[in-house]
């Protein structure tokens, strides 16, 4: 920095300016962020107190975690197994999971909606508009 | 120009298959108007010029359209402009209006649409000849003009908005610098991956799709009260013109902030709904009732999302600068026709720029014919139960993720990636809506404020002395900003109480 107003510019140092001035804002917000609740929290006297919850009371663990290792795991065998087999595979398990059991309904609702619409979908994307499936 | 001269009935029907075809793009998350052009492009090689911009131009006349149905019944926006659609018309349909509150959205719709047009036949010529002027300065105050509308929606906390407007930007810079070809802010270990950076469609998606979805996912999956209910019996609550009595002002000026908005380089839809939307919470007599499930505030943002399809064409068929993706595909189209858009496409194409507007015309009646008339049918997408619609959904997200680079798995990682962020973020208090609008224009940000330094050498003052625009643009900027700050004290006093 040769002075507040003046930016150095070398070729090589292009891609950190902008990045560096970026941080510098965050930070700067970060930390006012930070000195205004403490302020706040002075006023009200409850310096103290913190009670921050991150899941909501009795939140649906199953079907939270459930989800999440059902997508990531979709994700993951995507490639390996191929879009037809991984989705109606995917599709028929979180339907279960939704519906929350394991009635013969529930398995034929599930299975019917995995099927068709991975069909659907294989067809109308990957066959009739040639789009890139996994 | 006679219209028929240049409009062919074979134009016309390529014009409705494209705004059927978009409505349904629009119509479900994870696909977008951009999508739908992109996929569609290869089949206009073999039509000739007009006719295929007749069934593009419905594309994306149907695709921003298209996107208001799942953003009114489930909650979730089809496409990123219709994002401020779901604050009104999702709390009507949870009231048991979502017809009515569809309807609403097509009148406002086809409004905007037609607003836009005007002002693109008007202005697109006289534009050309002034903004062939701009440099990079007047560039990089008009994406801090654009910025300045995070201030705006920021909810709650004025400074929180803007933090997350930030992270927003930062996460934008990760990847290659153009300029000089280095790398930076990449996690050791992703550098193939992230040489250009996250995707915007997969971090979009995730961010609302997924996100709402693990969000759904942690309190049960229960069935939403509007499942239950039967709007169809509701005669109380049927749609009539009458809605729009009073809203005159409400939809000129939507129409005319989506059209400008449009206009801006970059900034694309959901800025424009999302600006017109404040303007509207800022000029409601009962500003306190937006967000509740009033037609006004779906009526700002679908006229003025379909305003900045005019608004984007402005900059794209005036200076060859797309105003979004969605444009940035139709240069491509163009280019395949070999018509090199820019300050001279107007003059040298006269037949090809009336086709243009004549499609545009095509277009939305079309759109409001094809909604207005279909939407009873289309309503029924809210009585399908989220364990049949959900999965659906996440699949058509993966696969909007993963085809949107022709193939490219790290798409889809992003995609998850960003639903589990967006899920944090709201936990803890980032506020999802600026911290897009921050990650769609940080790259344009960087990219003008590095070449107007070049251009002065690194001095920082060149933004205020480089002439009477970059001096009106601050200007604009600093009433933004104050106009934001008032109105944040106002509704804060006013919940208060």
């Amino acid at each position: 920095m040769k002075g507040l107003l003046t930016v150095e510019l070398k070729f090589s140092e292009y891609h950190t300016i902008f990045p560096n001035i970026m941080l510098t804002i965050l930070i700067f917000l970060a930390v006012l962020m930070l000195f205004l609740n403490v302020i706040r929290r002075i006023k009200e006297r409850r310096l103290r107190e913190f009670h921050f919850q991150f899941f909501v009371d009795n939140y649906d663990k199953l079907k939270f975690f459930g989800t999440l290792v059902l997508i990531i795991a979709y994700a993951f065998v995507l490639e390996s197994i191929g879009f037809l087999l991984a989705t109606i595979l995917f599709m028929f398990l979180i339907s279960l999971l939704f519906i929350g059991d394991i009635k013969k309904k529930s398995i034929f609702v599930s299975l019917t909606n995995s099927l068709s619409t991975s069909l659907i979908i294989w067809y109308l994307f990957g066959q009739l508009f040639d789009i890139t499936l996994p | 120009m006679d219209m028929f001269e240049i409009i062919s009935p074979l134009s016309v029907l390529l014009c409705f298959l494209g705004v059927f075809m978009g409505i349904i793009f629009g119509s479900i998350p994870g696909m977008t108007a951009t999508m739908a052009i992109a996929l569609f492009l290869p089949i206009t090689y073999t039509l000739d010029l007009v006719d295929s911009i007749a069934l593009l131009i419905g594309l994306y006349v149907g695709g921003i359209s298209g996107g208001l149905v799942p953003a009114i019944l489930l909650n979730i926006p089809g496409t990123p402009s219709s994002l401020t659609t779901t604050f009104d018309g999702y709390p009507m349909t949870q009231k048991g209006e979502g017809e009515k509150a569809l309807k609403v959205g097509i009148t406002a719709s086809i409004i905007g649409g037609f607003f836009s047009l005007i002002i693109l036949y008007f202005f697109a010529p006289v534009l050309a000849s002034v903004a062939i002027k701009f440099s990079s300065v007047e560039k990089f105050l008009i994406i801090v003009f654009a910025l300045t509308v995070i201030a705006s929606i920021s909810k709650g906390s004025l400074l929180g908005g803007i933090f997350s407007g930030f992270i927003g930007v930062y996460l934008s810079l990760i990847g290659m610098f153009a300029d000089n070809n280095q790398m930076r802010l990449i996690p050791p270990g992703f550098e193939e991956e992230l040489v250009y950076g996250f995707s915007l469609l997969p971090v979009l998606i995730g961010l609302f799709a997924i996100a709402q979805i693990l969000q759904e996912s942690e309190t049960g999956m229960k069935a939403s009260p509007h499942q239950n209910f039967d709007f169809k019996k509701d005669k109380k609550n049927r749609f009539t013109f009458k809605v729009f009595n009073g809203q005159l002002i409400n939809t000129v000026r939507s129409s005319i902030i989506g059209t400008f908005i449009g206009m801006l380089p970059g900034v694309g839809g959901s800025a424009a709904s999302i600006s017109s939307y404040s303007q509207a919470k800022n000029f409601s007599k009962h500003p306190e009732k937006l967000g509740t499930g009033e037609p006004e505030g779906l009526i700002a943002s679908e006229s003025a999302n379909n305003g900045l399809i005019g608004g984007a064409l402005i900059p794209l068929l005036s200076l060859g600068i797309p105003g979004d993706s969605t444009t940035a595909v139709l240069v491509g189209a163009f280019l395949l026709q070999g018509i090199q858009v820019g300050p001279l496409f107007i003059p040298t194409n006269p037949d090809l720029w009336d086709g243009i507007i004549y499609a545009l015309i095509m277009a939305n009646i079309i759109m409001f014919f094809l909604m207005f008339f279909s939407i009873k049918y289309m309503a029924k997408i809210i009585y399908i139960p989220k364990y049949i619609i959900y999965p659906i959904i996440i699949v058509m997200c993966v696969v909007g993720s993963y085809a949107i680079n022709n193939g490219v798995m790290f798409d889809v990682w992003t995609l998850l990636l960003f639903g589990l962020a967006g899920y944090v973020f709201m936990k803890i208090g980032i506020q999802v809506a600026p911290f897009l609008i921050g990650f769609i224009l940080g790259g344009q940000l960087e990219k003008y404020f590095i070449d107007s330094l070049k251009g002065s050498g690194g001095d920082l003052t060149i933004f205020f002395t480089k002439g009477p625009i970059a001096l009106g643009l601050w200007l604009l900027i600093a009433v933004s900003i104050i106009y934001a700050i008032v109105d944040n004290r106002r509704t804060k006093k006013s919940t208060a109480i």
